[in-house]
């Protein structure tokens, strides 16, 4: 006579769980051993180095040697110098809101509520008007400053803004030439496109700097911090002109012919039926893309900007805090980790909602 | 119609080309300072030590910087209506080619390529730069020859690149070169031990040694690869701006000659001690309009920054945090190299 | 008129004449400016400088330059300098990035950790402050003179890794060659017959052995087959050596960029049927070998676009090389740039180099692409 067996034992428990996920065979088993030797090692070093033996206050600055941890005072000391640049002291309040205002923007523009082609613009054209009346000054009192005494963490701001704000409808217009039915205009401008996204960033900004004012009428040149951020919306334009044109296409092409033949005119299907579609479509890329924008104001830099990685440099470049360049670098690493990766989680958090969306 | 569109093509060219011929014949920069009530000058894209640098308040300082205060003063009577441009070394040519500066005062070696096919003219030099060579002290080295084999870092881009070259060649002396874009690299380099030496401007290796943990790690050798005669570069063809410049230069040496200071200057104007002290501040009229300035030019200047010997005194010299002693840079009856220009 | 303007096509082409004419106005108009101006300020232009010599030596470069070679060879050094950092780069991250995809995917909790940690800092943190900081690591090991040795035949310090390195002569090097391609049409001849498979390790070892028995019988008696690093004064004399820049630029692009191509390949990765990955199981084959044959081959389609983008990106970012002293083409021009002033000649060249090496990786991507997708599906 045949016994029915027992089911297996369903394994639960902590034990279970632990062996499911580090240590399924050996190599698994091995490789969890030793990430979580070099993990401790890391970790208990790097506490070491930034919280233990750290000294805070500038009082305790003759405690800064080699062997001892991270010597924050120099944040202290430099720290309005890395955040604001050549921004003039008492007027560093100013610099202060814009950046807010400027920060304000970019949230309430993440919230879906604002996401059409009216608002949006409005909302962006709105906050970046705000920041630079704010930091140019020159009514109700306040002192002018002119772009050149711009710096710090505000610049890298101001860069990143109005990089998005000229370069979006750029954009736009070059993704819509390129997929253009006319030869000549698809072709130039697919060109142009394609030599922009081959160049280094910082040789177009270098020529923007250096080789327009040579090549242009004096009444059209502007001054040198708006023509590096043109050629700056220029090559974001161009990078995300190719994500544009990706979304553009992904719209079925039933749906261009539909509004035609309702007798829409050109720009009403552009605007009304194409663009929003390829917008949400892209947004993830669009993100990304902002992430890495963001990343590149670094660039300016070298073109003699006091953006806040120029302005970190200086602080270390003047005799009494010389030696203190690891920790003026973490401090700026943390900076542009908690813009970017708050933008990127922000991405990864609009992919899961829009696949959850399209089922 | 192809025709009407060759004609277009050519009356487009000829009204823009029309536009560019009318921007050309524009004025001076003397008048367009003068005009805008503001100076240009070069600042510098992060610090150069004791030259141009950023206090903690984001404010420029250095030697570099009072001379352009000194110039925004002598024109246009205000050390405030100078802005500070920061420019990298390798932008400023540019830059001033393409006029988003007026003037470079940026510790620039006059070199004949420079002069002659840029489109630049130099001012008389404002200062005198040896190259030297810094080494470790561990090393034990007495002489440039005693690093032989050794890796020498330098500023990428600049005179001293070439200098050591030469230097090297002539010398026989075998070395591996390292160049860098940015001074803060280049030092942080050399502490780490990345080179047996250093090889620069006089003054960056004082002020490099000055800032490292422990000074006396580090010693300047006494062999001098080069002079290198640092003017203030101004386009070709502003020759009143030039005057404006070559004559400032003089009036600081001259004011240090003759003793008068950012402190006495209003005594000596009072009561002139010789009748040189008088056409320089002004005391005889006349001086200042020949350069198309105010007659009390040179005063103003002497009262906001000093003469030469305070404004080195204050920002490179014994007052400053790098001590660099004047060397060369001292007036030519103490043994240096500098002189005024006779003032009549 | 106003009929010939209402038709479609008269419309078209008058907007595509208008643009063209618009185009050469604006271009024209940009020569005659930049003409001008360079003739009001006694710029001297043209490429004439490229002949004359730049007085200056480089720290690091494939081809020999001296201060006495012209400004056209230095250049030469450093877009070759650019290439080498760069193709080793993309070499690097991908293998990397493809471990790192792997990670992610992978069942292991730890493993998923690592991975997911590692892409967030390496990605979120400009590659330049990367560069620097792997340079400043590389920078504070000890002297040469305190050098780590094994052996002491292999060193390291803050001049670098020094490494013994074979000695080879150019007819050394041709035989090399001869052998590798006699060897490579033998292996496809064998290929190309059925049932020879297991032959092709036999025909390697004999051309190897053939190679070194020509190598050893053919050099000069005294000359030794392998050069070894040996402490000189300051320096090592010797070997090879992989200077600092060098290796901290490449490990800052191949960490950073890494962390962009594992995304990608996670990407292409959990594109892939699952059913297919549950058929290899089934099968019967390992892990590895569902990864070998069926994932990765799978997943290396759906990703190749994004793949040819991060590779020009990556391309693009060795410029950062020049804030540590590593001569890369920009960081050479920029030198060029202030010796010489021939500002605007140099940057149409820095341009132009740029333009050649990234069309031709896209050209070649491309080229793969059509190749390996699949046909008669968009």
């Amino acid at each position: 006579m045949a016994h029915a067996l027992p089911p297996p034992a369903r394994q639960t428990g902590p034990l279970v769980w632990l062996r499911r996920h580090f240590f399924a065979t050996w190599y698994d088993a091995v490789f969890t051993l030793v990430f979580a030797v070099l993990i401790f090692w890391v970790l208990d070093n790097v506490i070491g180095w930034a919280f233990v033996d750290a000294i805070w206050r500038v009082e305790n600055r003759e405690m800064c040697t080699h062997d001892a941890g991270a010597c924050w005072a120099v944040i202290e000391s430099r720290g309005r110098l890395i955040l604001f640049g050549l921004y003039p002291y008492e007027e560093q309040w100013r610099s202060t809101i814009a950046c807010l205002v400027v920060i304000v923007t970019i949230i309430l523009s993440c919230l879906p509520v604002f996401w059409s082609l009216r608002r949006l613009p409005v909302l962006w054209i709105g906050g970046f008007a705000a920041f630079v009346l704010l930091m140019r000054g020159g009514f109700a009192g306040l002192e002018v400053v002119t772009s050149e005494q711009w710096g710090g963490l505000s610049l890298t701001i101001f860069i990143f803004a109005a990089v998005f704000v000229i370069g979006m409808p750029l954009a736009v217009l070059f993704a819509l030439a390129r997929r253009s039915s006319m030869p000549v205009i698809a072709k130039s401008f697919g060109l142009i496109i394609d030599i922009v996204r081959s160049l280094p960033l910082l040789t177009l900004l270098f020529a923007a700097a250096v080789v327009v004012p040579l090549l242009v009428p004096e009444a059209i040149q502007g001054n040198k911090l708006m023509r590096v951020v043109v050629a700056f919306a220029i090559f974001f334009a161009a990078y995300q002109a190719e994500i544009l044109r990706a979304g553009l296409q992904s719209t079925p092409q039933g749906q261009e012919e539909a509004a035609i033949a309702l007798g829409m005119p050109y720009w009403s299907v552009v605007a009304d039926v194409l663009l929003p579609q390829a917008f949400r479509n892209t947004l993830p890329s669009t993100i990304n893309q902002a992430v890495i924008t963001f990343k590149e104001t670094s660039i300016v830099t070298i073109i003699g900007f006091f953006e806040v990685m120029a302005s970190g440099n200086a602080a270390i470049g003047n005799g009494e805090w010389g030696n203190q360049y690891i920790e003026v670098y973490v401090f700026l690493a943390l900076i542009y980790f908690v813009f970017v990766f708050g933008l990127s989680r922000y991405g990864a958090w609009l992919e899961t909602r829009m696949r959850l969306g399209h089922g | 119609m192809k025709r009407q569109i060759t004609n277009l093509i050519a009356a487009g060219t000829l009204a823009l080309s029309g536009a560019v011929a009318a921007q050309a014949q524009d004025q001076g920069v003397l008048d367009t300072i003068i005009e805008r009530d503001s100076l240009l000058c070069t600042g510098h894209n992060g610090s150069y030590l004791g030259f141009a640098e950023v206090d903690a308040q984001g404010a420029w300082q250095g030697f570099d910087i009072e001379f352009c205060k000194a110039l925004a003063t002598a024109i246009l009577g205000s050390p405030d209506k100078v802005q500070i441009i920061p420019v990298s070394w390798a932008q400023r040519f540019p830059a001033i080619q393409s006029g988003d500066i007026d003037v470079i005062i940026k510790v620039t070696g006059w070199t004949m390529t420079r002069d002659t096919e840029l489109g630049l003219q130099y001012s008389r030099p404002y200062f005198i730069g040896p190259f030297y060579v810094m080494s470790k002290t561990e090393l034990g080295a007495t002489g440039i020859a005693d690093l032989e084999g050794g890796v020498f870092c330098v500023n990428a881009g600049t005179t001293i690149e070439r200098v050591l070259t030469d230097y090297m060649e002539t010398k026989g002396i075998a070395y591996e070169p390292l160049a860098f874009e940015k001074g803060e690299e280049l030092r942080a380099a050399f502490y780490a031990g990345r080179c047996d030496a250093i090889a620069g401007f006089g003054p960056f290796l004082s002020a490099t040694r000055i800032n490292a943990e422990n000074p006396d790690d580090y010693e300047i050798l006494g062999d001098v690869l080069a002079l290198e005669p640092e003017g203030i570069v101004v386009r070709q063809g502003e020759d009143d701006f030039l005057d404006v410049i070559n004559w400032m230069v003089s009036a600081l040496l001259m004011a240090e000659e003759a003793g008068v200071t950012q402190a006495n200057v209003d005594e000596m104007k009072a009561n002139p001690p010789s009748a040189s002290v008088e056409r320089l501040l002004g005391v005889t009229p006349g001086v200042g309009e020949r350069l198309g300035l105010s007659d009390d030019w040179a005063y103003n200047v002497i009262k906001t920054v000093g003469n030469y010997g305070e404004i080195y005194d204050r920002t490179v010299g014994d007052g400053s945090r790098y001590k660099l002693p004047r060397g060369l840079n001292n007036l030519w009856n103490n043994g240096g190299l500098l002189y005024p220009l006779v003032m009549d | 008129m106003q009929q010939l303007f209402a038709s479609h096509k008269f419309r078209r082409f008058a907007i595509q004449a208008g643009f063209v004419i618009v185009a050469i106005l604006i271009l024209v108009s940009l020569v005659l400016t930049g003409q001008r101006n360079i003739a009001d300020q006694g710029i001297a232009t043209g490429f004439g400088f490229l002949e004359r010599t730049t007085g200056w030596p480089m720290n690091f470069s494939v081809i020999e330059v001296t201060g006495r070679s012209t400004y056209a060879r230095v250049l030469w050094a450093g877009l070759l300098n650019t290439m080498l950092v760069g193709f080793m780069t993309l070499i690097f991250a991908t293998v990397l990035g493809l471990l790192l995809a792997l990670m992610r995917v992978s069942t292991n909790t730890v493993m998923k950790l690592v991975g997911a940690t590692y892409v967030e800092i390496f990605r979120n943190v400009p590659v330049i402050l990367q560069v620097f900081f792997w340079y400043a690591i590389l920078t504070h090991l000890p002297s040469p003179r305190a050098a780590y040795a094994m052996n002491d035949v292999i060193f390291l310090s803050n001049r670098g890794l020094m490494l013994p390195a074979p000695m080879l002569s150019a007819s050394d090097l041709w035989l090399l060659a001869a052998a590798l391609a006699a060897g490579t049409f033998n292996l496809w001849r064998a290929r190309a017959k059925p049932g020879t498979g297991r032959r092709w390790a036999l025909v390697l070892v004999s051309y190897a052995v053939l190679f070194a028995l020509l190598l050893v019988t053919g050099r000069a008696p005294d000359a030794p087959l392998v050069s070894v690093p040996e402490l000189k004064g300051l320096r090592y004399v010797g070997g090879i050596t992989l200077k600092p820049e060098f290796t901290a630029l490449l490990v800052g692009l191949v960490l950073f960029g890494a962390s962009y191509i594992g995304e990608i390949m996670r990407g292409g990765l959990l594109s892939v049927d699952r059913g297919k990955l549950e058929a290899g199981r089934a099968l019967g084959l390992s892990t590895f070998q569902i990864n070998r044959f069926i994932r990765v081959p799978l997943a290396f389609r759906a990703m190749l676009p994004a793949l040819s983008n991060q590779y020009i990106w990556l391309m693009k970012a060795t410029t950062v090389g020049i804030a540590i002293g590593y001569p890369d083409y920009f960081a050479v021009v920029s030198t060029s740039i202030n010796q010489s002033g021939q500002t605007m000649e140099l940057l149409a060249l820095l341009m132009g180099g740029f333009i050649v090496i990234n069309y031709s990786i896209g050209f070649v991507l491309n080229t793969v692409n059509e190749r390996i997708k699949l046909k008669g599906r968009s």
